[in-house]
């Protein structure tokens, strides 16, 4: 009765082959499959932003994506983005701002920041609301995350 | 070897002349980890041979069940083990309530008694093919009458959840404290009005999860989970299955936010009864969202308000009546009902009214059984009790401002003991309104509101004051029959053999940024880099007695025990030291991070150098000293008294304050609210690490805007859960939740370790009623008043057209 | 919250495509951005034998402006749309109403096709297509075919589309001269289904009369809905307050009776489709003014 299919695809620069069942959420392939448990999961219908990754350079919702459809793409997630020990100029304003409490939507809110400054390098204070507004974080009330965009803007800016 | 004398009330009284980490915003210890995705959630927990369940549930509000068969799931490739009510009914005990009485096995048995009760599970191979089994499942149901109305469900004829009760009624109870009648037969004005609060609650952003895994050779139980009180629940759970607590053990993940309800009773004891069917393989539950909503911890504060205030000719307010129905749901399995007691410990809010009087029924009802959720009862009790002030303003002409200021609890009353037993510690409740109406530019405001009308539109402006009780106390539930006085918090700090310290506490992350702030203590102790400070969480077995987070409680605890156990820590290297500068104890000191002889600068030596004698010289111990450089401290709140037959108790500590002032539009076409500003002064006396307060505060501001217009959890008269996923269950987002501008006052509790207070809740306390207030404020010329939550546009709406 | 079990195809062309549709009888989904889909997927609400996956197939991912009009393949991710310099520059209306849908997550994902074949009455894209005149290009086993807007949307979730049709391109026509618009909704919060919306054109005359107009309502029906009653009281008139009060009226009490749900009850739904239609009346005129 399963069916699975065979699908190659990179994510953080290394290439996977995997033979997947075909009902499996890309979420759940990161997750259980390729052991990237940094990607959350916190609604499984594409509300909450937990799942968040880059596909392609585009935030995504990946619990409610096919793992199959993901063949042949590039996708970003949480554990690509420091670089070795060095935390990414996002994560890095995040943890001077407070930009987190229980952390469980961060990595979420992380990769739609990287989007939107990797396209943008100035973003208006409307495109930062339009990008945060895809996610919810029930801890912080979101003003220490955009205080931390800000800075992140500014650390790369600078960088 | 050390009592609560020892742990310094204020940063004076620490071994260090230049503390650089306790009152700073400093970067949080627990955020790289999280930042890259590497904290261990319990979904990341793998074990080998570990099954997947999956749990079938009742569509029917209320029904008997008549026959499960399973055969079919059974046989499905990758299945591995089934359980019904009938297993649950064999291995173990319905749960334990409060109030006693009042609940059920992790299974349906009999019958469902709401949408979404767990009737059968399933472990498999994957959560796919778990949940391919439960669709194999055949339950045969006969639906019976169900009643989702808590004004129903005290009718006689009401269909009865327990049959054996022959009523629904889980408590009712009039506790009466000083002359209510009096001051109500003498008030110069009486201000009467009812109130409901709709279902609502926490949804942390990571639901519940456990892996449970029996031994079945051993007869013990271990489940990992994101378990806000393990300990808590892990006693439950020996009582639930009957084991010894010592064959149970608990170990607490990391969990994405809590607010109140994480644990997952059913869920824990559904895995626990898999894996001993499953021969003892693991079995993880991990909640998904549809189940949370609708079977989970996800809702609280079902409420029906009849209260009134009575007043003297000058607004002096002599009396608070409040009547409340509080529909819990179908059992008292959540613990919901604790948060219909907590109103005890402040419930009359910053201002000296002598008697009050609280007529408390709790009734069951065929919906999903409340939970507690952050600031437990107060935010509803505050909302009433804030509106009121606010009506009783406008019949006397006063401005809401004015009303407050002639009752507060003046500043050298404390500490103060209010009517219902609570006493507060300190606070300057005038400041606080004082410095929020200057932040708001208060004048300013009414004159923005005026204008606004001449154009034709609605401004409205809510001030609301309020207490945040602070560090709980079981006292404080007695009246809905939770047992005990004190609220233990241990901690154990080591020093190893190269000089760093851990500290080794029994709860997890939960979002608070406790470690840092137990790292914060401990580095200003020792005068030490906090880079050198581990915390690290035990398990139920080998912590010392925790609760861990909780009714706003865990930083001053934390902050005690990690004081006390650096005492105690700091004593044992003095007893060591001494010997090696060859003096007596009472001749050596701690002093900005050096073991030293009193008065002779000279004779010193880094303590961590003590602490690797005593591990690497046992030679040169002194007798009757263990070669351990460490130290336990269990810190628990003093001078707590057990409540007394009307509920009267000194409970929570700590007595926080603040004043919150919103100014939003009510747009009248369309029923749209929009907060335009929000300003904060709160004074919850020493901050131990601001940025966490200011996140505390900020991230109750948000669940208070949720609550306030948009969060509810909606059933209909067949108590059919209609808000079943985060279409319609609405949480806040930015563009909902306004940037605050915040100002710290600080009154330092005379109480506590550093002066420090409760923080959690207040925002939470206080947010809902600035927003109704504001919004009422904005109604006022429209001659229409809203007293229910959420302040939906479509209530707006309908009040807007009964015009 | 697990998909059930399901066959999953990916051809290489419409033809093949389609052939799947044929052979799979009712029993196949179409699979664009997944937006809609998978959720229900994962609900288990959505059963189907076979999902058959757009995305290999070439050629319907595009954005051409053809001199008075777009045409957007199927497969087009709402974002591009969006962030077409083109779009923005040319068709002010469609920008605007392509920031209204859900969130830029969901439309890095979500298809100008896939909105549009799902047909949600809720949607901005189906509204605006109505409001604009936009053609359908339906791809099926006999041929492609065109439909038009007025004919495309049927009643709830249901579209003109044979079974074994597939929507592969739309074309949204660009707004003439002296012609103004206006796309409003009242959302629960920004970026939710609006409980109601109102897309309102309105093209001035030489003497300043209103010339030409659309008023689409959209979350008070079973579909997208024109306002063809008001929209008469309005052409030939002067476009002002009074007016567009009495259009406003005319257009909310024409209405079937609107969804009641957990958010809005049907009155409250055909008055606020009032109230934003004079306000998208007067910013229409006002944009047209200055057009």
């Amino acid at each position: 009765m399963s069916v699975t299919r065979r699908i190659a695809l990179t994510v953080n620069g290394e290439r996977h082959e995997a033979d997947v069942e075909v009902r499996k959420t890309l979420v759940d392939f990161l997750r259980g499959d390729l052991a990237l448990t940094g990607t959350h999961v916190g609604c499984e219908h594409g509300v909450c932003g937990a799942c968040t990754v880059l596909w392609n350079g585009r935030a995504v919702r990946s619990c409610i994506m096919l793992a199959v459809q993901a063949d042949g793409a590039e996708l970003k997630t949480v554990e690509g983005l420091a670089d070795g020990a060095t935390l990414h100029p996002i994560q890095q304003a995040f943890l001077e701002k407070h930009g987190l409490q229980c952390g469980f939507c961060t990595p979420g809110f992380l990769m739609s920041i990287y989007e939107l400054l990797t396209r943008d390098s100035a973003p208006s204070d409307e495109d930062i609301t339009d990008t945060l507004g895809g996610h919810i974080c029930r801890c912080t009330g979101y003003q220490t995350i955009v205080e931390a965009v800000h800075l992140a803007v500014e650390k790369m800016r600078t960088k | 070897m050390t009592g609560h004398d020892d742990i310094p009330k204020t940063l004076a009284g620490l071994p260090n002349s230049a503390p650089r980490y306790i009152g700073q915003p400093i970067e949080r210890i627990e955020d790289p980890s999280l930042l890259t995705g590497q904290t261990e959630f319990i979904d990341n927990v793998v074990l080998p041979r570990m099954l997947h369940c999956a749990i079938l549930r009742s569509p029917h509000a209320h029904a008997r069940i008549l026959s499960v068969d399973v055969s079919e799931a059974e046989k499905l490739p990758g299945v591995f083990a089934v359980i019904t009510g009938e297993d649950a009914k064999r291995w173990s005990n319905p749960t334990m309530t409060v109030p006693p009485g009042w609940g059920t096995h992790c299974l349906a048995t009999d019958k469902a008694r709401f949408v979404g009760e767990p009737v059968a599970a399933v472990a498999a191979i994957s959560r796919y093919v778990a949940e391919d089994a439960l669709e194999l499942i055949g339950v045969e149901y006969e639906t019976l009458p169900a009643v989702a109305d808590a004004r129903k469900a005290l009718d006689a004829d009401s269909p009865l959840l327990f049959e054996e009760h022959g009523h629904n009624v889980m408590l009712q109870k009039v506790f009466t404290w000083g002359e209510v009648d009096a001051a109500f037969a003498h008030a110069a004005h009486v201000v009467q009005q009812t109130f409901r609060w709709n279902r609502l609650g926490a949804n942390p952003l990571e639901t519940f999860g456990v892996i449970s895994q029996w031994d079945l050779v051993e007869g013990s139980l271990t489940c990992r989970g994101s378990f806000q009180a393990q300990g808590h629940f892990a006693m439950a759970r020996a009582m639930v299955f009957n084991l010894p607590l010592n064959k149970v053990r608990f170990i607490s993940q990391p969990h994405g936010g809590s607010f109140g309800g994480k644990g997952g009773a059913r869920g824990t004891d559904i895995t626990a009864l898999l894996s001993r069917k499953a021969g003892g393989r693991p079995v993880k539950w991990i909640e998904d969202r549809m189940e949370y909503l609708a079977g989970g911890a996800s809702q609280a504060w079902d409420r029906h308000y009849d209260a009134a205030l009575a007043l003297d000719a000058d607004g002096k307010v002599t009396g608070f009546r409040v009547k409340l129905l509080d529909d819990l749901g179908a059992t008292a399995e959540g613990w919901g009902a604790v948060s219909a007691a907590k109103p005890l410990t402040n419930f009359t809010g910053c201002y000296t009214i002598p008697a009050a009087q609280y007529d408390l029924t709790i009734v069951a009802t065929n919906k999903l059984p409340g939970s507690p959720y952050r600031g437990m009862g107060p935010p509803p009790h505050n909302w009433v009790l804030e509106q009121l002030m606010d009506l009783a303003a406008r019949k006397l002409g006063l401005d809401p401002t004015e009303i407050r200021r002639r009752n507060f609890i003046p500043p050298d009353a404390f500490p103060y003991t209010i009517a219902s037993g609570n006493e507060y510690d300190s606070g300057d409740y005038r400041a606080t309104l004082e410095t929020a109406l200057e932040m708001a530019d208060y004048p300013a405001l009414r004159a923005e509101q005026a204008r606004a009308r001449a154009e034709g539109r609605y401004l409205g402006i809510g001030v609301v004051n309020t207490i945040e009780p602070g560090v709980f106390d079981w006292n404080a539930y007695a009246i809905v029959g939770q047992p005990g006085t004190g609220v233990p918090e241990g901690c154990t700090i080591g020093i190893d053999l190269f000089g760093k310290l851990t500290i080794r506490v029994g709860f997890s992350l939960e979002g608070q940024g406790q470690y840092t702030v137990a790292a914060q203590v401990l580095a200003d102790w020792f005068k030490i880099d906090i880079a050198d400070v581990r915390v690290v969480a035990l398990d139920t077995l080998s912590a010392p007695p925790h609760f861990g987070p909780g009714g706003s409680r865990l930083g001053v605890a934390l902050t005690g025990a990690v004081l006390g156990a650096a005492h105690r820590l700091t004593q044992k290297l003095i007893a060591v030291a001494a010997v090696l500068f060859q003096t007596t104890p009472e001749y050596v000191e701690l002093r900005d991070g050096m073991i030293g002889v009193k008065g002779m600068a000279e004779a010193q030596m880094p303590f961590q150098q003590v602490a690797q004698t005593m591990l690497a010289r046992s030679d040169l111990l002194p007798p009757g000293v263990d070669p351990n450089p460490e130290a336990t401290y269990v810190w628990t709140a003093a001078g707590r008294t057990p409540a007394d037959d009307q509920g009267r108790a000194k409970s929570y500590l700590t007595a926080a304050n603040a004043c919150h002032v919103v100014l939003l539009e009510v747009d009248i076409e369309t029923a749209q609210v929009h907060i335009e500003k929000y300003w904060i002064a709160d004074d919850c006396g020493t901050r131990l690490n601001p940025a966490n307060v200011e996140g505390q505060t900020q991230g109750g501001v948000a669940q208070g805007v949720g609550a306030a217009l948009l969060e509810e959890a909606v059933y209909d008269e067949d108590a059919q859960l209609r808000t079943s996923t985060f279409m319609d269950y609405l949480l806040p987002t930015i563009y909902e939740v306004p940037m605050t501008e915040k100002r710290a006052l600080c009154t330092p509790s005379p109480f506590t370790p550093l002066g420090a207070k409760g923080c959690g809740e207040g925002a939470m306390h206080t947010t809902p009623a600035a927003i109704l207030c504001a919004i009422n404020d904005a109604l006022v010329p429209l001659g229409v008043q809203l007293f229910e939550i959420p302040a939906s546009p479509q209530r707006i709406w309908t009040l807007l057209q009964s015009r | 919250m697990k998909p059930p079990l399901f066959d999953y195809a990916t051809p290489a062309t419409l033809a093949e495509a389609t052939a799947l549709l044929v052979h799979y009888d009712g029993e196949a989904k179409l699979l664009s951005g997944g937006q809609s889909l998978v959720p229900l997927l994962n609900m288990r609400l959505a059963r189907p034998a076979m999902v058959v996956d757009l995305a290999r197939i070439p050629d319907l991912d595009y954005v051409r402006a053809d001199g008075d009009g777009f045409a957007i393949g199927g497969m087009t991710r709402q974002r591009s749309v969006e962030m077409s310099a083109e779009v923005r520059a040319q068709h002010p209306l469609l920008f605007a109403g392509m920031q209204l849908i859900a969130h830029p997550q969901n439309r890095n994902q979500g298809t100008v096709g896939g909105s549009l074949a799902h047909a949600d009455p809720a949607a901005e894209l189906p509204a605006m297509a109505l409001a604009l005149d936009a053609t359908f290009q339906a791809t099926g086993p006999d041929g492609v075919r065109t439909i038009t807007a007025a004919d495309f949307f049927l009643t709830y979730l249901t579209t003109s589309l044979e079974p074994a049709e597939i929507l592969t391109a739309v074309r949204f026509p660009t707004l003439p001269a002296r012609t103004g618009w206006s796309i409003l909704e009242v959302a629960r919060r920004h970026g939710d289904f609006g409980l109601a919306g109102v897309v309102a054109i309105v093209g001035l005359g030489a003497d300043g009369r209103v010339a030409s107009t659309r008023l689409v309502l959209f979350g008070v029906g079973a579909t997208p809905i024109r306002a063809q009653g008001a929209e008469g009281l309005l052409v030939g008139h002067t476009a002002e307050p009074a007016l567009f009060a009495d259009v406003a009226t005319r257009a909310a009490a024409d209405l079937d009776e609107p969804l009641t749900d957990v958010h809005a009850s049907a009155d409250y739904r055909r008055d606020l489709a009032r109230v934003l239609s004079v306000r998208a009346l007067t910013e229409a005129t006002t944009r047209a003014r200055a057009a």
